[in-house]
């Protein structure tokens, strides 16, 4: 074989391999959206120090924290935790048990950082980093979507939820509502 | 410009019987042959640019997120640039193969297509993803490019991805986890360098690669720290002595200085490493701490340390002892300095500062010998640096601090003085 033969083949493989990393990007992202379960995160107002970044909005969540009778398991903050979850009477996502390991038993569960461990009087509080916190928009549009997002953390007759897809522990972002209503339309009224 | 100024005398030159006709036209015609690579430099130059600014731009419009368009749309336009780049890349490669503008340009392209696919495609999604992993998958996607497209640009563009990389999984996420791969990854770019100095010794593109390389390494040293973090000033002190005496290899010797970045990299180092340690606080700290010394941070200041050994082992025989400067040296000094002040805080800081006055007063010798202002005047700096440093710490009385500015002063005016005053004598 050539060398020109040879650069021809490389050239290929590497176009190939460049391609392939985002197309296989998508394909997880779709699988996880055509084929997982969808659950309604309720939001909550994000830190006011954390202002608005460039073109997304950043997401806080109401049902973030986990209380359990246990003090003896030592937990580390930012390590790999399995969050597993059921819909509450509302349909909305709520905790039922976090593990260090992935459950074995068929569960919908996702992926998450710890945010922290507390613990009291037997108890031990976690608080779970979803990571699905970022909600990119149209630039001209992101500004007033963080208004009206920070608007309905406030206004109690206002429900904002995110809508996230999960299977095998993994989610992705579908839509962040505001009275059922998508946030981009409702920037758009 | 001064060969258009000698081309427009030659005809005079001619006239006057200075040159024979014959002898124009050569001058001529060395002029020219001159000319030719310039402004084929300038052309690379502007091709780089351009490509760089189209793609930068390409990447600005379609990150405005259109939310006119449906995710789906918005997922293929992103592959877009890359596959735009690649297409660029590919005729340049089998068509344009010989033009390096061609090749830099379309690699520069493509380098920044990559990326912006990849981040793209975050965004459409909405995946909040590490800064580090995303550098990572960009970084190991293009190095290829360097050697396939024998691409330059896309080297120092590689180097100061990993380098980034390093800082941002090694400095700034929180828990920090040392970027072992940052290593690897530039391992992977080393050959390029090795053939751009081999072929090219004095292409632009090797001068920018010999300060882009140590840069990278100073800057990621820090990210092997572990509990003994203490321990990498050894370390630190080794590279710089290591970079040092690699700007000393006889390959920089008809190299103009400023594009010696190992040599002045390592210089101004060692310099600034020993002012800050020069002060009693470090010293104090280290007393109190626990350092072990058999650990990562220990391992790899001992390579260090051999291999600025090597390389002066090699410097000794090429040039003997006249040869070594006191900042070759220093490497070898700092490691015993480090252990006496893991006890003895006061002993280790006066050491140092000594250390810092042999270098200042040795080099000045050294600029009186080679009757060399510039290397004079470090010397006098890197002492009037000192003095600085010790009109900070307040344990030293007013008095003798003034009269210390006060030599130095005088010892600035009275060194130049003498020295053109000799120069004059010469003349």
């Amino acid at each position: 074989m050539n060398s020109k033969t040879l650069t021809i083949i490389a050239f290929t493989v590497v176009c190939l391999v460049q391609l392939y990393v985002p197309l296989q990007m998508v394909r997880f992202q779709n699988t996880i959206i055509e084929t997982g379960k969808e659950y309604k995160f309720r939001t909550a107002p994000i830190d006011p120090n954390d202002p608005f970044r460039g073109k997304y909005i950043t997401l806080g969540f109401e049902d973030n924290t986990f209380r359990f009778q246990d003090t003896t398991t030592r937990w580390n903050y930012q390590e790999e935790v399995h969050v597993q979850l059921e819909n509450d009477e509302e349909g909305f996502a709520t905790i039922v048990d976090v593990t260090k390991e992935p459950p074995t038993k068929e569960v919908p569960y996702v992926r998450a950082m710890l945010g922290g461990a507390t613990t009291f009087d037997g108890y031990t509080t976690l608080t779970i980093n979803y990571p699905f916190n970022r909600y990119y928009m149209e630039e001209t549009k992101a500004p007033d979507a963080e208004k009206a997002y920070a608007q309905s953390q406030w206004d109690s007759t206002q429900v904002a939820y995110a809508l996230v897809s999960i299977k095998d522990g993994n989610a992705v972002l579908k839509d962040v509502l505001i009275n059922d209503v998508p946030i981009k339309e409702w920037v758009g009224e | 410009m001064e060969s258009k100024k000698v081309i427009k005398d030659l005809q005079e030159l001619i006239e006057a019987k200075v040159i024979s006709e014959e002898t124009a036209e050569k001058i001529q015609a060395f002029y020219a042959s001159k000319q030719k690579p310039k402004s084929n430099k300038l052309f690379l130059v502007l091709a780089i640019l351009g490509a760089l600014l189209i793609g930068l731009g390409i990447i600005l419009i379609i990150a405005h997120n259109w939310d006119e368009l449906t995710q789906a749309t918005k997922t293929i336009i992103a592959f877009v640039p890359l596959l735009i780049g690649q297409f660029l890349a590919g005729y340049a490669l089998f068509k344009k193969e010989d033009s390096s503008a061609w090749r830099e340009a379309s690699s520069a392209f493509l380098f920044c297509a990559v990326g912006a696919s990849i981040s793209l495609i975050s965004q459409i999604y909405n995946i909040p993803g590490d800064v580090d992993t995303y550098l990572r998958t960009w970084m190991l996607l293009c190095f290829p490019l360097i050697y396939l497209m024998r691409s330059s640009i896309t080297s120092l563009m590689y180097l100061a991805g990993i380098t980034y990389y390093a800082c941002e999984k090694g400095y700034w996420t929180f828990p920090v986890a040392e970027p072992y791969l940052y290593w690897l990854m530039l391992l992977l770019a080393l050959p390029h360098y090795y053939l751009l100095i081999k072929n090219k010794p004095h292409s632009n593109f090797t001068i920018f690669h010999h300060w882009m390389v140590p840069l990278s390494l100073v800057i990621c040293l820090g990210t092997i720290a572990d509990k003994n973090a203490e321990l990498l000033f050894v370390g630190y002190i080794s590279l710089f002595g290591l970079l040092h005496l690699v700007g000393s290899l006889p390959f920089f010797a008809d190299q103009k200085t400023r594009n010696n970045g190992y040599r002045i990299i390592g210089t101004l180092g060692t310099i600034i490493l020993l002012l800050v340690l020069s002060f009693d606080w470090f010293w104090k700290d280290l007393a109190r701490e626990e350092v072990g010394v058999v650990n990562i941070e220990g391992g790899i200041s001992l390579l260090l340390i051999l291999a600025a050994f090597a390389l002066l082992y090699q410097k000794w025989q090429r040039e003997t002892t006249a040869g070594i400067g006191p900042l070759d040296l220093v490497f070898l000094l700092f490691p015993v300095v480090f252990f006496i002040g893991m006890n003895d805080s006061i002993t280790a800081t006066i050491l140092v500062n000594v250390t810092l006055l042999a270098i200042g007063l040795i080099t000045i010798k050294r600029g009186a010998d080679l009757d060399h202002l510039g290397v004079l005047n470090f010397g006098l700096l890197t002492i009037t640096a000192l003095a600085a440093c010790r009109f900070f710490d307040t344990n030293i009385s007013f008095v003798i601090r003034g009269m210390l500015f006060v030599l130095v002063g005088i010892g600035f005016f009275a060194a130049n003085f003498w020295m053109l005053k000799r120069r004059k004598e010469d003349e």
